[in-house]
């Protein structure tokens, strides 16, 4: 084995620009699919996160009929047991309580419909980074009176920090709800939607508000690793109490899954073609390697190497190959992909306008997941071990004196 | 003793449009020892029958024994594995592997032996000595002359201790000082370590330092001369 190693090693070498070239192709490939995939998975993290994270949240505890229909009828007490159950739950990074409701927004001449959220202020900026996306003023904090607007509401209602909102709605079982709340700073929210209606206010004040006193309409479950979604949510399920329901952002955003799941549909068959590209280089390389060395195989074989020995010397080529172009593709692949992680491509244009609108920000993200690398390690492994038939198959044929004529 | 028996011996190439007799009915025999040069025109059919007597080659009828074994009954493992153990190859082409060195090329079938290293150092270095190359063991053959790569070609045949060698036409690419060289060297061998050869060749400079030599003309023996 080891002399077949060594065999393969310098056999590999002998003809160094085609080697070269061959791993080069295998390299670029790995790049090229790492890069695709890992834009893609990029592109849905970012609209995960942006949907998921300054909404639904990765998973909700509702009350069993909040879902299908959400008013503030359907909040629940939240018991902080339960709350600390969660939190101590592996993977959670975070619970939030929220009070979800609507209210028309008004100052002295306009009003309009807007959506108000009660929240744990320090607890959700930790999540969503609000307090980073101030236009003007300061993020609330725990057991302020005031309010956050969004800019796009600010605008319509022609409203500034320090100016007051006046709010009048409908509270907890019917009971009119109504309040001036001083504006304390304006936020521009990521998503487009949000940004024209949005109220951000300290959830006991919400809760003073819509006289929901102590309730929440959920309780918003974070995690640091969406993939990790369905454990925790099997962990939650044992523990709730029965008027308890939890769901995953993908139950409450079925449309955002589906938009994933069928660009990702696309993005597998791309990277088919890749993987077939990838294929075809590979095997012109092993067919010339192959091929130029019929003389040298039919030698080898009349002095004694029984055929199985000499299919695993050319086996152990082709592996070599595979082998040195993933290896080396990877730590490319993985470097070229930092580098975006860290520095997203920003869109511009109407690329920039689509894009918002969708609720995300403009720019191309990258997803460094390990598995979007080794994935791809494998694949083209696979395909190198694929191809060594070809090989094993021309030696097993193989006729001595035919291939000393070669 | 004889070690190579060859009876009734045929090979016929099936065409497209024509059938070759290459081979032509042969019986003969190879006695230990001795230094034997086929001889004929080209096309005469004496690489065929190299290569069937090697293993190398099927034949269409008749048999091939070496000590008593008939190779053409042998699977092709155990065949391989019967030419390994048996028979020593010098080629026109040297057919050196490229990629390794003088040594490494002479060790290379000791390895397929399961030779220990001890064992292969001490035989590749007396072997490489022997054909006049103790010097250049770490050159690949690319840095290497035609004779000496045949030279290297020898002692690859050698390394295995085989009953006997075949060496087919190996002078036709050598100039004449690298031809009687050669010679010498496979003389010297030959009587030394009674090692048999057997040479396909044209060359009458191998004819003439040959012991024996059969000449084969449409695949059929016309003469067989001992001097």
């Amino acid at each position: 084995m080891k002399t077949n190693i060594k065999l393969a090693w310098r056999n590999l070498w002998r003809n160094k620009r085609r080697t070269i070239i061959a791993i080069s192709s295998i390299v670029f490939s790995v790049l090229l699919a790492s890069w695709m995939r890992s834009m893609q998975e990029g592109s849905y993290d970012s609209m995960i996160d942006n949907s998921v994270k300054f909404y639904t949240g990765y998973l909700q505890v509702q009350d069993t009929a909040y879902w299908d229909e959400r008013t503030l009828d359907n909040s629940f007490k939240v018991d902080a047991e339960l709350q600390n159950q969660i939190k101590n739950i592996k993977d959670v990074s975070l619970v939030s309580n929220r009070l979800e409701s609507f209210s028309l927004a008004a100052d002295h001449m306009k009003s309009k419909p807007a959506m108000v959220m009660g929240i744990e202020p320090e607890a959700e900026d930790q999540i969503t980074n609000l307090s980073k996306k101030m236009q003007s003023g300061e993020f609330i904090k725990s057991g302020d009176k005031e309010v956050v607007i969004s800019g796009g509401l600010a605008k319509y209602l022609e409203l500034e920090v320090g100016d007051t909102l006046v709010m009048i709605s409908q509270g907890y079982h019917g009971i009119s709800a109504s309040g001036l709340f001083p504006i304390k700073g304006i936020i521009k929210h990521p998503n487009a939607e949000f940004n024209k209606r949005l109220v951000y206010m300290d959830i006991e004040t919400a809760r003073e508000f819509y006289s929901a006193y102590g309730l929440s309409t959920s309780l918003v479950v974070m995690t640091d690793d969406h993939y990790s979604v369905n454990h925790i949510k099997k962990e939650i399920e044992q523990i709730l109490p029965e008027k308890n329901t939890v769901m995953t952002w993908t139950e409450m955003t079925p449309e955002l899954v589906q938009i994933i799941q069928s660009d990702r549909g696309g993005g597998i068959i791309m990277l088919g073609i890749l993987y077939l590209v990838i294929a075809f280089g590979m095997f012109s390389v092993v067919i010339m390697m192959v091929k130029e060395r019929q003389r040298e195989f039919g030698v080898t074989h009349a002095v004694g190497m029984q055929k199985r020995k000499l299919a695993s010397l050319v086996f152990i080529e082709t592996l070599f190959i595979g082998l040195i172009g993933c290896a080396v593709g990877l730590i490319f692949s993985y470097f070229f992909c930092l580098y975006f992680f860290y520095n997203p491509i920003p869109l511009t244009g109407d690329m920039a306008k689509a894009t918002e609108i969708y609720g995300m920000e403009p720019y191309m993200f990258v997803s460094m997941k390990a598995s979007l690398f080794y994935n791809q390690i494998i694949v083209v492994f696979l395909i190198s071990i694929f191809i060594a038939i070809f090989p094993i198959t021309n030696v097993s044929r193989l006729k001595i004196t035919k291939a000393m004529r070669a | 003793m004889k070690i190579i028996e060859i009876k009734n011996l045929h090979k016929i190439y099936n065409g497209s449009s024509v059938s070759v007799h290459a081979v032509n009915g042969i019986d003969m025999s190879i006695e230990e020892g001795e230094f034997t040069a086929i001889v004929g025109p080209s096309g005469s059919g004496k690489t065929t029958l190299l290569n069937i007597i090697g293993g190398l080659d099927d034949a269409t009828e008749g048999s091939v024994e070496i000590e008593g074994v008939k190779i053409n009954e042998l699977s092709s493992r155990k065949l391989t594995d019967f030419r390994m153990k048996n028979i020593g190859f010098v080629f026109q082409a040297y057919n050196l592997i490229p990629v390794l060195t003088a040594k490494e090329n002479v060790e290379f079938i000791m390895h397929l032996q399961g030779s220990k290293k001890a064992d292969r150092d001490a035989r590749t270095s007396e072997l490489l000595k022997a054909v006049g190359l103790g010097e250049m063991m770490d050159r690949r053959p690319s840095k290497l002359s035609g004779g000496q790569q045949q030279r290297v070609a020898v002692a690859r045949a050698l390394a295995s201790k085989p009953k006997f060698v075949l060496a087919d036409e190996p002078t036709a690419n050598l100039d004449s000082h690298s031809t009687e060289n050669l010679l010498d060297i496979m003389e010297q061998l030959n009587k030394e370590e009674k090692i048999t050869f057997i040479f396909s060749t044209h060359d009458q400079r191998v004819v003439n330092k040959a012991r024996r030599v059969i000449t084969i003309e449409d695949g059929k023996i016309i003469s067989d001369i001992r001097k």
